[in-house]
């Protein structure tokens, strides 16, 4: 059976850990096995994005080591698969040796969507759902690696689902990591606008495949809009859009 | 001191590092560059009239008096500067002017800029040019200023009226930098393309043609 | 102007606060964006184009020195008098010792940001010359003592009513008209009678041709034209990296910026000067200046990294992309630029320390990259500076990061590598953080994380993390 390695951002691992589970029970779902090193901690972001590179290479290198023994690694997190694919190579390419290593890394990563629609040529998961959706663009995701077509397959192929469109769904919900703690006010503005976009779509539920998005959006839902409800990609398919609490 | 700063700006700027730069991609070509006469003359005027510029055409310049005649009633003409280029030097506009009881007013009449200046301002209702291109990329044509063709003819007047010859036309921009800049040491003082009247959207985003410019433009094409 | 970059969050939240600016920042960028697209649809192949428009760039900047000295060649031979200033008090004594010495009581200006950025105006102001923006978007500005809330559109948020206001007060308008064509017309009457009789006008220059020694600008208004024709003197600013190789490549980087601004296939008015008007010409310039600005960008210059942020043509089109600049509009950046280019660029002139919130203000979504017509990776910058202000480097103007944040990143970034001390870390930091949680959510959390609670829940940290559930639960369940 064909294995996968599982990379479970630090954000799903401690805030979200139900998109992890809904990962790993799609692979089954489509005959792959994954696996999951446990001593995988963070890809290093949070370091990057406030420019600690130093630190950040510490976490990077990890990581390699982790990691750089497994033919496929898959994540659902596209902000996270950037990190290693962009900016390892970039933050190391003063350490030939490490340089290489990110280098070969690199195209083993796969984002959640891309590996089952690009890789294991996979729509249909099985997953049925009545009602209208819509889907929000995460930034890393469309414009970092190129990945659009891929999930809205994955949407589309669910039984009886609608994909309604949605209103600038590329633009920023207003996360970009620490951004959101710094810059509260344009965050809470951004937020807001993508949530009335969401409204305005007539969808009863938001799909997303960017945990960061998830955690910020879905929290300005369950504060502002309980009623509305948000999903990761995953655990829709995962669950047929029956559990979308916030919560863990 | 100024060659001072002025090799100091250079050292410091020779003394950079070097970077590696992206490499050219292949552009395709405009689509212009495939059409001929006809569909150069259809293209040009259809991109006139997106940019609200009037166009008549002619058959030829004794047609281009006669529709002048037209327009300067239409638009209510009776003191006009034009310049002295060749197309317009073609159309013997002081005599044109007389029979339409239109003053028609050049700059080399003026002894000074100045005067010339007060009367571009004040006194003309229109300015009328030839062109020297027009480029059907846009809807563009080209003038190289010269002692035939004073810069404030075109712009300061409410109103431009552009004789264009179309076989003027060129299908893209690199035609005409071609032949205007040719000859080292002999480039015009300026050069211009102008495509319709002046506009901008500067208060709330309202569009609305003649800001500083003229607020209307009307070609006729010859030919 | 006066540099308020340290002022950035209380000017965004005051901005977010003015419903006016919201209206506009709502209903004006996906119009402008929208015609961006359509004028990009017209290029055989826009990606293409773009590419191109980096390569173009990134070469000329590679070679600037050298095309600087072509452009100079070039354009001494053909009679205009090309100046060097370091900074802006050179540049902006340099005019105003001209315009003194030739008696000028007033000056028109074409629109110029390089020299918003060296305050030109304050100077001559100061020594008895009256300044006249003449840009319509840049004379409102002007008038009101607002810095530009968008690059190309300086005031295109201010109210119609204040507008009307100021012109009834400034301009002899009569008619209390909310209009704004009629405001414009009224604008135009009165910049017209500054045209007739101006005795040296001041441009910018959106490019410089080295191999030519042609200077060229691009404009709807025909303001700028007025200002090479009718004085006999003409003073163009040029910042020193906006030179070209070739005219050919000037004709390709024209149909960007048109078309990344406006939609517009080409502006209404592109003039290009290579030299004062001749003998027998009766308008135009008898003297023509070429002011070539330096004003930090030799210094950025040595770094080859935000050497990139001078490739930047100042489209726009960054502006309405970026959806940070599209909740607060320009007035935050506190400056003459804004928006992402006003992010790369504002750090590199002014220094990282003063700058610090403009490059961290970002999400780094990418948008504005997506838009760049010269291939500027914004996001990319941003990273960039933030790294070099960790490190206080003394090129860049930066100095040091607190304390404790260091400290922070250095036992994170341990506990990170070290899986032992990472779960040890997830379970002491557990109770911790959900102290306050109801029902698995945190809606309020003791520490440095008030910002994200204002306006959201999170939820409690995971009892069972997705390790311990793998541990435990579902690694057998295969």
């Amino acid at each position: 059976m064909k294995e996968v390695s599982l990379f479970i951002p630090c954000t799903v691992d401690l805030f979200a850990p139900r998109i992890g589970e809904a990962v790993v029970h799609i692979l089954r779902r489509v005959g792959v096995n994954p696996i999951y090193h446990e001593e995988q901690t963070c890809c290093g972001q949070p370091a990057m994005n406030a420019g600690y590179r130093e630190e950040a290479k510490k976490v990077a290198k990890h990581f390699i080591s982790v990691f750089e023994k497994d033919p496929v690694i898959v994540s659902p997190a596209g902000s996270c698969v950037y990190m290693v694919k962009d900016h390892y190579p970039e933050i190391l390419k003063d350490e030939p040796d490490w340089f290489r290593r990110a280098k070969e890394l690199a195209p083993r990563v796969y984002e959640f969507s891309q590996y089952l629609v690009d890789v294991l040529k996979v729509e249909d998961v099985g997953a049925s759902f009545e009602g209208k959706v819509t889907y929000h663009e995460s930034c890393h995701i469309l414009r970092g690696l190129g990945i659009s077509e891929q999930p809205k397959k994955l949407i589309q192929a669910v039984k009886g689902v609608q994909l309604a469109p949605l209103d600038n769904a590329d633009s920023c919900c207003g996360f970009g990591g620490e951004f959101a703690n710094d810059f509260p006010d344009i965050s809470e503005s951004m937020v807001k606008e993508k949530v009335e976009n969401f409204l305005a779509s007539g969808a009863d539920l938001l799909l997303l495949n960017e945990p960061g998005c998830f955690l910020n959006i879905g929290g300005y839902l369950n504060r502002n809009h309980p009623g509305k409800k948000i999903m990761h990609l995953a655990s829709f398919l995962a669950t047929n859009g029956r559990e979308a609490e916030y919560g863990n | 001191m100024e060659q001072n700063v002025r090799d100091e700006i250079l050292a410091k700027l020779k003394a950079a590092p070097k970077a590696i730069v992206p490499t050219r991609p292949h552009l395709p070509p405009y689509k212009t560059l495939s059409m001929d006469r006809e569909q150069l003359i259809a293209e040009f005027t259809a991109r006139l009239a997106e940019e609200a510029v009037v166009v008549h055409r002619v058959k030829d310049l004794r047609a281009a008096q006669d529709k002048l005649s037209e327009v300067a009633v239409e638009e209510g003409l009776k003191k006009v500067m034009t310049s002295t280029d060749d197309v317009i030097s073609q159309l013997d506009l002081p005599a044109w002017g007389k029979k339409n009881d239109i003053q028609v007013m050049t700059p080399h009449e003026f002894p000074d800029r100045f005067s010339y200046r007060d009367a571009v301002f004040d006194q003309a209702q229109a300015g009328i040019t030839g062109a020297d291109f027009a480029v059907a990329e846009s809807a563009t044509i080209g003038l190289i200023h010269n002692k035939d063709q004073a810069r404030l003819i075109s712009l300061a007047p409410i109103l431009h009226i552009a004789i264009v010859p179309v076989d003027r036309i060129v299908p893209v921009y690199e035609k005409v930098m071609e032949k205007v800049f040719a000859k080292k040491g002999e480039y015009p003082s300026q050069f211009v393309f102008i495509s319709g009247p002046s506009m901008t959207g500067d208060i709330q985003g309202v569009l609305f043609k003649g800001m500083h410019g003229p607020r209307k433009v009307i070609v006729i094409l010859v030919g | 102007m006066e540099i308020k970059t340290e002022q950035f969050t209380e000017l965004a939240k005051k901005e977010l606060k003015n419903d006016r600016s919201r209206l506009f920042l709502k209903l004006i960028p996906p119009v402008m964006k929208g015609k961006r697209e359509a004028g990009l649809a017209s290029l055989p192949d826009a990606p293409a184009a773009m590419a191109c428009g980096a390569a173009i760039r990134a070469e000329a900047l590679s070679r600037l020195p050298e095309l600087l000295q072509e452009f100079e060649k070039k354009a001494t031979a053909n009679g205009m008098k090309v100046v060097w200033t370091r900074d802006d008090k050179e540049a902006n004594e340099f005019i105003k010792n001209l315009a003194k010495e030739k008696g000028i009581r007033y000056v028109t200006k074409g629109k110029s940001m390089v020299t918003e950025e060296t305050a030109l105006n304050e100077l001559l102001e100061k020594n008895g010359i009256e300044v006249w923006e003449t840009d319509l978007g840049e004379f409102i500005a002007q008038q009101l003592h607002l810095p530009p809330f968008h690059i190309v559109g300086p005031a295109i948020n201010v109210p119609v009513e204040e507008v009307r206001d100021l012109f009834m007060r400034k301009i002899g308008l009569k008619d209390p008209t909310l209009d704004p064509v009629q405001l414009g017309y009224a604008a135009r009457l009165f910049l017209r009678d500054k045209f007739h009789h101006v005795q040296m006008g001041i441009t910018g220059v959106n490019m410089a041709v080295a191999e030519t020694g042609t200077i060229i600008n691009v404009e709807n208004e025909g303001n700028i034209r007025f200002t090479k024709a009718s004085p006999p003197v003409q003073v163009s600013v040029m910042s020193l990296e906006k030179v070209v190789a070739t005219m050919e490549d000037a004709l390709h980087m024209i149909r960007l910026v048109c078309r990344n601004c406006t939609g517009q296939r080409l502006s209404v008015y592109v003039s290009m000067d290579s030299r004062p008007k001749k003998k027998d010409e009766i308008d135009g310039p008898e003297e023509l200046y070429i002011v070539i600005v330096d004003n930090g960008r030799s210094k950025i210059y040595q770094d080859v990294k935000a050497r990139d942020a001078l490739r930047c043509i100042r489209c726009g089109a960054c502006l309405v992309a970026c959806p940070v600049w599209r909740q607060i509009g320009g007035y935050a950046y506190g400056w003459a630029y804004s928006g992402p280019m006003g992010q790369v660029l504002n750090p590199m002139l002014l220094g990282l320390e003063r700058t610090q919130e403009l490059y961290r203000a970002s999400t780094l979504c990418g948008a504005c990259k997506s838009f760049c017509p010269v291939g500027i990776d914004h996001p990319s910058l941003f990273l960039y500076y933030r790294a070099k202000d960790v490190l206080g480097d003394p090129h860049f103007k930066s100095v040091d990061r607190p304390w404790i944040e260091r400290q922070f990143f250095k036992m994170w970034s341990w506990a990170a590598s070290t899986p032992w001390a990472w779960n040890m870390g997830v379970r002491m930091a557990r109770p911790y953080i959900n102290k306050d949680a109801k029902d698995g959510i945190l809606s309020k959390a003791k520490g440095p994380f008030q910002g994200w609670f204002r306006s959201r829940d999170i939820p409690a940290m995971a009892g069972f993390t997705f390790h311990d559930r793998w541990k435990n639960q579902i690694k057998n369940k295969g």
